[in-house]
């Protein structure tokens, strides 16, 4: 591929001009600036820069200060989220994005071809399970447990969606929470 | 008649140091050349004005290199035919011409059809010029140092200059710019096409077969070129969500590195396989470097891209010599390597668009999955969450299938102090997210581009063993 006759890299390097830089120096060179190049951002982390995966939700979720009202209404929702997404095999973080609104929950079904039928259940299981989880931390009020199964069952799905979000609004009911979930529940 | 290495042939009558033809002829080739790349940082602001996708976007870019591809070796015959003063007057007359249409298109279609003509005249005017500049700067291999060095100083700072009118004008100004440029430039044309139709024509020699190796060469590196300046731009300002003036400034460092090496590039002594070999290695480095940034930086952009413009310095001008050296005629196969250098952008770009763009996607929503995540995990109450939560889904629907710019959804910060700084370092995490998204979407493209580009060791390499493809 010789472009210049006097300057071919089959015969010995001439050394003309200013720069008698050899063929192979020069190759020797630009590999080892690429090679030291690629080292050093591969070992400041280059290769594993990508997004923090996401929890699975099938996962156990350990509760944290059973006292504090607003944490256990937190964990409460990230439950009921634990337990629907996993019944619908995506991250929690997909479904609490998809629930935000009518039109992101239909979008979210049709890209997963999931029924309204499937959705509601995956979110009367993620409800059951969360009241579970509360249960077993001692978040809930002696006897809630069982009425607010029955709760979860029994509520029209946009009910059941607020309760997850809102979990907060029953749960500080206290005391109370037996008797007057029965106002919650339809007819 | 002059001689020049191996090739004794009679040139058009163009004198050195005819007034400011070179000049002219140079400007011509940078200019047109720029054209492959200007428009790569108005394409964000270009797609959300014509309201279309990045896949459709793309052909602003795929539309003009295709058709430089293809008329280029015509375009060069018709130069040779016509005569090369006469044709590279008419393809500025055309080319700028287009380029008003570009400059004022309501819709993508009839951005993309001017886009074809701009090309159309382009490749007349860059193919016949390299038959002018022999003569006008005295020497063969002159006129190929310049020819290729314009060519490439245009396409590498095109980038620069596109999004500075971007951001300090609109998109339309790179074209209409390019209307007097393109007018100014064709007047010294005007008298060398008038003397050219006063003189016998030059007997046409029949072109010679083109040099396959060094053309496939320069066709692979320009596919992974294209990738450097069409990923680096779109990640600067699609994925990191900088201002096209911040990105353009950027990715000056490219050609600086490039223009800066060049001069030095010709003094090195080595052989001319040995400079293409050396420049495709680092130009391989330079974009397995950017596949492989360790966070999103600007700066660890710079060594990579300073790798890429040296080896672009090495590679570009080393084939481009190759390429040409003692053929004849010097438009026939400088339009040889115009095509090979084109239909390799247009191969890079169709490769790597639906790969970097189903990446993309895939990664925002993973970011906007560990986002959410951040959110919900984070030490807030219920009720700041909640506000939170809402205001940036409004974002995201905002921005579609983009990667959102979320600071908005932020503001105003809340007032108690402890709460500030909670979601502060929450809005930190989840820009993280969307940066590091962001990042690694681009890291496949980036190494499938310097495979691309390594692979052009393949046709240096056989050329040396002597096995001229």
């Amino acid at each position: 591929m010789s472009a210049d006759p006097g300057r071919t890299s089959h015969g010995p390097e001439s050394g003309r001009g200013p720069w008698s830089v050899s063929g192979a120096r020069l190759l020797i060179a630009a590999t080892a600036a690429s090679l030291a190049l690629v080292a050093v951002y591969l070992a400041a982390g280059g290769g594993a820069y990508e997004p923090t995966p996401v929890r699975d939700p099938c996962l156990p979720r350990e509760w944290r200060s059973p006292d504090d009202l607003d944490q256990v209404a937190q964990q409460f929702t990230l439950s009921a989220l634990d337990g629907a997404a996993c019944e619908l095999d995506v991250s929690r973080e997909r479904l609490a994005l998809a629930l935000s609104t009518e039109e992101s929950r239909a979008a979210f079904a049709a890209e997963h071809d999931i029924s309204e039928d499937e959705l509601e259940a995956a979110i009367r299981a993620g409800l059951e399970r969360a009241i579970d989880d509360a249960d077993a931390a001692g978040a809930l009020p002696p006897f809630a447990a069982t009425p607010l199964r029955e709760l979860a069952r029994q509520l029209p799905v946009e009910e059941a969606i607020r309760l997850i979000y809102g979990a907060g609004d029953v749960l500080a009911l206290g005391a109370g929470l037996p008797e007057r979930l029965g106002d919650l529940l339809p007819g | 008649m002059i001689e020049d290495g191996r090739v004794e042939r009679r040139l058009w009558p163009v004198r050195a140091g005819d007034g400011a033809l070179p000049a002219a002829v140079i400007g011509t080739v940078a200019l047109v050349l720029a054209d492959s790349s200007i428009v790569v940082l108005a394409l964000p602001e270009i797609y959300r004005e014509l309201d279309v996708s990045v896949a459709t976007v793309v052909w602003v870019l795929i539309s003009f290199n295709l058709v430089l591809a293809l008329a280029a070796v015509p375009s060069a015959r018709l130069a040779a035919s016509r005569g090369p003063a006469l044709v590279t007057f008419a393809g500025l007359i055309v080319f700028a011409a287009a380029s008003l249409a570009c400059g004022l298109a309501p819709t993508i279609e009839v951005l993309l059809l001017a886009r074809c003509l701009q090309a159309a005249g382009g490749a007349a005017a860059v193919c016949a010029s390299l038959e002018l500049l022999p003569a006008a700067v005295g020497s063969e291999r002159r006129a190929v140092a310049a020819w290729a060095a314009a060519g490439a100083a245009g396409a590498a700072l095109g980038p620069g200059v596109g999004g500075l009118l971007t951001e300090f004008i609109s998109w339309q100004s790179i074209f209409l710019v390019q209307v007097p440029a393109s007018a100014l430039l064709a007047v010294p044309l005007v008298a060398a096409a008038r003397r050219e139709a006063e003189v016998e024509r030059p007997a046409r020699e029949p072109a010679g077969r083109p040099h396959l190796a060094a053309n496939m060469a320069l066709g692979l590196i320009s596919a992974g070129l294209a990738a450097a300046l069409f990923l680096v731009v779109l990640l600067l300002i699609e994925g990191w969500r900088l201002s096209p003036a911040v990105a353009a400034a950027a990715v000056t460092v490219m050609p600086v590195a490039a223009l800066a090496t060049a001069p030095l590039a010709r003094r090195i002594a080595a052989g001319v396989e040995a400079r293409a070999a050396a420049g495709v290695i680092l130009l391989t480095g330079g974009l397995a470097g950017l596949g492989l940034l360790p966070k999103a930086s600007v700066v660890l952009t710079f060594p990579p891209q300073i790798l890429v413009g040296i080896g672009l310095a090495l590679t570009l001008s080393a084939l481009t010599e190759a390429a040409l050296a003692g053929r004849s005629s010097q438009a026939i196969h400088g339009g040889f390597t115009i095509a090979a250098r084109h239909a390799g952008v247009v191969a890079g770009l169709l490769v790597l668009t639906p790969l970097f763009t189903a990446d993309l996607d895939t990664q925002r929503r993973d970011a906007e999955e560990a986002g959410t995540a951040a959110l919900l995990d984070a030490p807030l109450s219920a009720g700041a969450k909640l506000d939170l939560a809402g205001r940036i889904g409004d974002r995201i629907r905002e921005e579609e299938d983009r990667v959102p710019v979320l600071g908005p959804a932020f503001e105003p910060l809340p007032d108690d102090p402890a709460e500030r700084d909670q979601v502060t370092a929450l809005r930190a995490t989840i820009e993280d997210e969307l940066d590091r998204a962001a990042t690694h979407a681009f890291s496949r493209s980036f190494l499938l581009a310097a495979a691309f580009a390594l692979a052009a060791l393949i046709p240096i390499g056989l050329a040396r063993r002597r096995l001229e493809l």
